[in-house]
């Protein structure tokens, strides 16, 4: 056997003996079965709701929400993570504030905005926009304040205007940063979108799945929505890295 | 991104354009203080702004309590003492999780970083649980812990676990070549190649695990406090929110800030007078485990 | 072989400081100068010295310094297309293509599509590049990379071209074989090139004239007229002996001011 194929197949040994776990403390009735159900339950249970539909519908709810506050929080992120990026100025008036307020976690926003937006869609799409706000725009003032200085004096030989410089200098320099940014808002936001749902007013959607699932005791449904969440990120994030991927072929193969 | 100086002649003194990474150079005691009080311009407009809308009532003072109220509230949680029972009982809690996820992330980061076995084992399951963000385990986790204690220790050992361990092990990986081979040159026996040259080396990977294990900690601890406590720095946010206080909300929001803040800037100090050796890299930049753990991230 | 040519940049009473802490640093000091139009300029002398930074001030990248420097009769102010550089790090865009490199010298050129496209086929091919114009910067070797930043140099066929000790990051093989290409290529365009160099040999080799510049202050201690034809034999007793002469002139101590 083959070094690598030894060490995919060492990696499959946690993951799987976790899942026999499962099995055999659900079967040996070892928890309490309202509390973890058994694993072909819960197959039953998706396969059922999916049949009455119940799980394409919340699953498009929450995606629109999702990207609707991803692309509003990503925007805002980068045009002012460029902003700070590129004047110092800004950088100086923004950035401490900024910095300040990364150390509140996301959630202890919701509070606040359940007052301030009420707890229907607008409350959701504004924490949403706030959770992908956060990494791309720092990431993007990252990429964008460490282009070399180098290579912006190419651009100055070559009569770049101001324009110029930020779309064919600073920004291709700085898109490994700004994609690893979006990259994490991509994550922070799914993660803002059950939250929000688990959180504020009830609405279609996973998160609310989840709510449901809690409120009756089918603990069944709770955990069909936690694995469709884990599913939708695990595929959002696989996407994502191919977009990365791909648009940053230019770059050395790190080790 | 490293920033490379090319300037050839003279580069310390080179100054011939804005340079975008500004240097820990010394600066005139002016632009020192200016650039301090462009920071404070900001907050302290909305502080204006919103000192106005309070007192025109603009909005009921419900929903936007006035800043004087806000400090009022603040004052009297220091005076009655609660605002100390909560900060501690937050601050236990940190300390407590960070202790142990720390602690367990540094050995299992150690162990991946030295055995390809280990590595092989664990480290697969390491990626694929730190691509789940720290809450999406809260559900699972309050299903088998409840919602004592060792939840939130739980929790916040996770959050600190993944980081410290994912950074000690590209500390331990990233030990160039180069130095191991001038050991081997000079037959180092395997401990003094540990002690000597890999851990020495590994040092900064294994301090940005910790700084931003324990950034992760203090946001999740105030999570988990916000969804699943009744007491703590959290809590108050929520209870606060129950009883339409806001001033309450707005005051432990601060506290929590500025906590965060205070730890963030410690371990910064820290980290520039431990590694006073190296070259400048900002600290977004080399964190791993910062998901996602792709090398797009790596500098 | 001096040609009876007009000068074409005239550098006159040229002098730069920068303000350090306890007293101001004196880069260079009355730096008078006359390039002729289609000469190989060498600019050669040790760290420090100021060569470099004279090449900046030509370029435009600065424009702080006392004193005057005229291209064709006009004061430099900033960068021009008219004056191309090659840095010392190739400066190609990491993220482009070798062809897409040398198109960005095009970007504010006046050209239409189809001559942009055929002068950079034209240039890729003038510096032996055929073949790896889809070529990422990291695929290239550092002497292709360089002559790909040679090509960038030269697409908006400027008057002048400076090169920053092109070649200095370089292994003594590619050293050796670039200079001989870089020969040709002047040969080839008939421009004005102005080299700043470490390398006294590489100096020589390729100039007209040799500037030797010594430091603390920076100024020009002499210039030599290096008259053998092109192209040139590197056995060539001749230059063998100017490169000695000027070896010399630099190890010397520094004439008194």
């Amino acid at each position: 056997m083959s070094a690598s194929r030894r060490s995919v197949l060492r990696g499959l040994v946690v993951p799987l003996v976790l899942l026999g776990v499962w099995f055999f403390v659900t079967h040996a009735k070892l928890v309490n079965p309202l509390l973890l159900v058994r694993p072909d339950r819960v197959v039953t249970s998706a396969i059922k709701h999916y049949e009455e539909g119940a799980i394409v519908g919340p699953l498009l709810a929450s995606l629109q929400r999702d990207l609707l506050g991803l692309f509003i929080g990503s925007f805002a992120g980068l045009v002012i993570g460029a902003a700070m990026g590129i004047s110092r100025l800004t950088d100086r008036l923004l950035g401490p504030t900024f910095h300040a307020a990364k150390q509140v976690a996301l959630f202890a926003w919701i509070p606040l905005l359940s007052v301030w937006c009420g707890t229907g869609e607008l409350a959701k799409v504004v924490f949403i926009s706030l959770a992908a706000f956060y990494p791309v725009v720092l990431n993007t003032h990252e990429g964008v304040s460490s282009v070399g200085r180098e290579f912006i004096e190419v651009g100055r030989v070559f009569r770049f205007s101001r324009w110029q410089v930020l779309r064919k200098i600073i920004l291709p320099a700085a898109l490994p940063s700004i994609f690893a940014g979006l990259h994490l808002a991509l994550i922070y936001a799914w993660l803002g979108t059950l939250g929000a749902e688990y959180l504020l007013a009830a609405a279609p959607g996973i998160g609310n799945l989840m709510v449901e699932g809690r409120e009756s005791f089918q603990m069944d449904k709770v955990l069909l929505g936690v694995i469709l969440a884990g599913v939708v990120g695990a595929t959002l994030n696989t996407l994502a890295t191919r977009v990365e991927q791909y648009a940053l072929r230019w770059r050395v193969r790190g080790i | 991104m490293l920033q490379a100086n090319t300037e050839q002649n003279l580069g310390a003194f080179e100054k011939a354009g804005p340079s975008k990474r500004p240097a820990r150079s010394s600066r005139p005691r002016n632009g020192y203080l200016l650039a301090k009080g462009l920071g404070l311009l900001v907050p302290a407009t909305l502080l204006l702004a919103w000192s106005v809308a309070a007192a025109k009532q603009w909005v009921p003072p419900q929903i936007l309590p006035s800043p004087a109220s806000v400090v009022d509230t603040l004052l009297e949680q220091v005076r009655s003492g609660d605002l100390f029972v909560n900060l501690g009982i937050s601050l236990g809690r940190v300390v407590a999780g960070f202790a142990v996820g720390g602690a367990i992330g540094l050995l299992l980061g150690i162990a991946m970083g030295l055995s390809r076995t280990v590595e092989d084992y664990l480290h697969p399951m390491f990626k694929a649980v730190s691509q789940v963000p720290v809450l999406g385990w809260l559900p699972l986790a309050m299903m088998v812990l409840g919602i004592g204690e060792s939840l939130k220790v739980a929790i916040i050992a996770h959050a600190s676990l993944v980081p410290v361990a994912l950074n000690a092990l590209k500390g331990i990986r990233g030990v160039s070549r180069n130095y191991i081979e001038v050991a081997k040159v000079f037959q180092f026996s395997r401990r003094q190649l540990l002690g000597k040259v890999v851990l020495p080396a590994a040092v900064p990977s294994l301090f940005v695990g910790i700084r931003y294990g324990i950034t992760q900690a203090w946001l999740s601890l105030v999570t988990v406090e916000l969804l699943a406590s009744s007491e703590g720095l959290g809590f108050m946010i929520v209870w606060g929110r129950q009883l339409f206080q806001l001033d309450l909300v707005l005051s432990a929001i601060i506290v929590v800030g500025a906590v965060g803040l205070l730890i963030d800037k410690s371990l910064e100090l820290v980290e520039s007078r431990l590694l006073r050796w190296r070259p400048r890299v900002s600290f977004e930049a080399q964190a791993a485990g910062a998901l996602p753990s792709t090398t797009a991230g790596e500098s | 072989m001096t040609q009876a040519s007009s000068s074409l940049i005239e550098i006159r009473g040229v002098s730069k400081h920068y303000a350090v802490k306890e007293a101001p640093l004196q880069v260079l000091r009355e730096i008078n100068l006359s390039i002729r139009d289609g000469e190989f300029l060498s600019i050669v002398g040790a760290s420090g010295c100021g060569k470099s930074t004279l090449l900046r001030l030509l370029i435009g990248l600065d424009v702080d310094y006392q004193g005057e420097i005229k291209v064709q009769g006009q004061r430099v102010v900033g960068t021009s297309l008219d004056r191309g550089i090659v840095f010392q790090d190739h400066r190609l865009f990491p993220w482009l293509t070798v062809e897409q490199n040398i198109a960005v010298g095009l970007e504010n050129a006046r050209f239409s599509a189809e001559e942009k496209k055929r002068s950079i086929a034209e240039h890729i091919a003038l510096v032996g590049l055929r073949g790896f114009e889809k070529a990422y910067p990291h695929q290239l070797s550092g002497g292709m990379a360089q002559r790909a930043a040679i090509a960038r140099g030269l697409i908006n066929r400027p008057r002048i071209l400076l090169l920053d000790e092109p070649f200095g990051a370089l292994d003594a093989l590619t050293r050796t074989s670039l200079q001989a290409e870089l020969q040709r290529i002047w040969q080839t365009a008939g421009i004005t090139m102005i080299l700043v160099t470490h390398d006294v040999d590489e100096a020589v080799y390729l100039g007209d004239r040799v500037v030797i510049m010594q430091p603390k202050p920076g100024r020009i201690r002499k210039i030599l007229d290096i008259d053998v034809a092109h192209p040139r034999d590197r056995d060539d007793t001749r230059l063998k002996t100017l490169i000695e002469d000027v070896r010399r002139q630099i190890l010397e101590r520094p004439a008194a001011d």
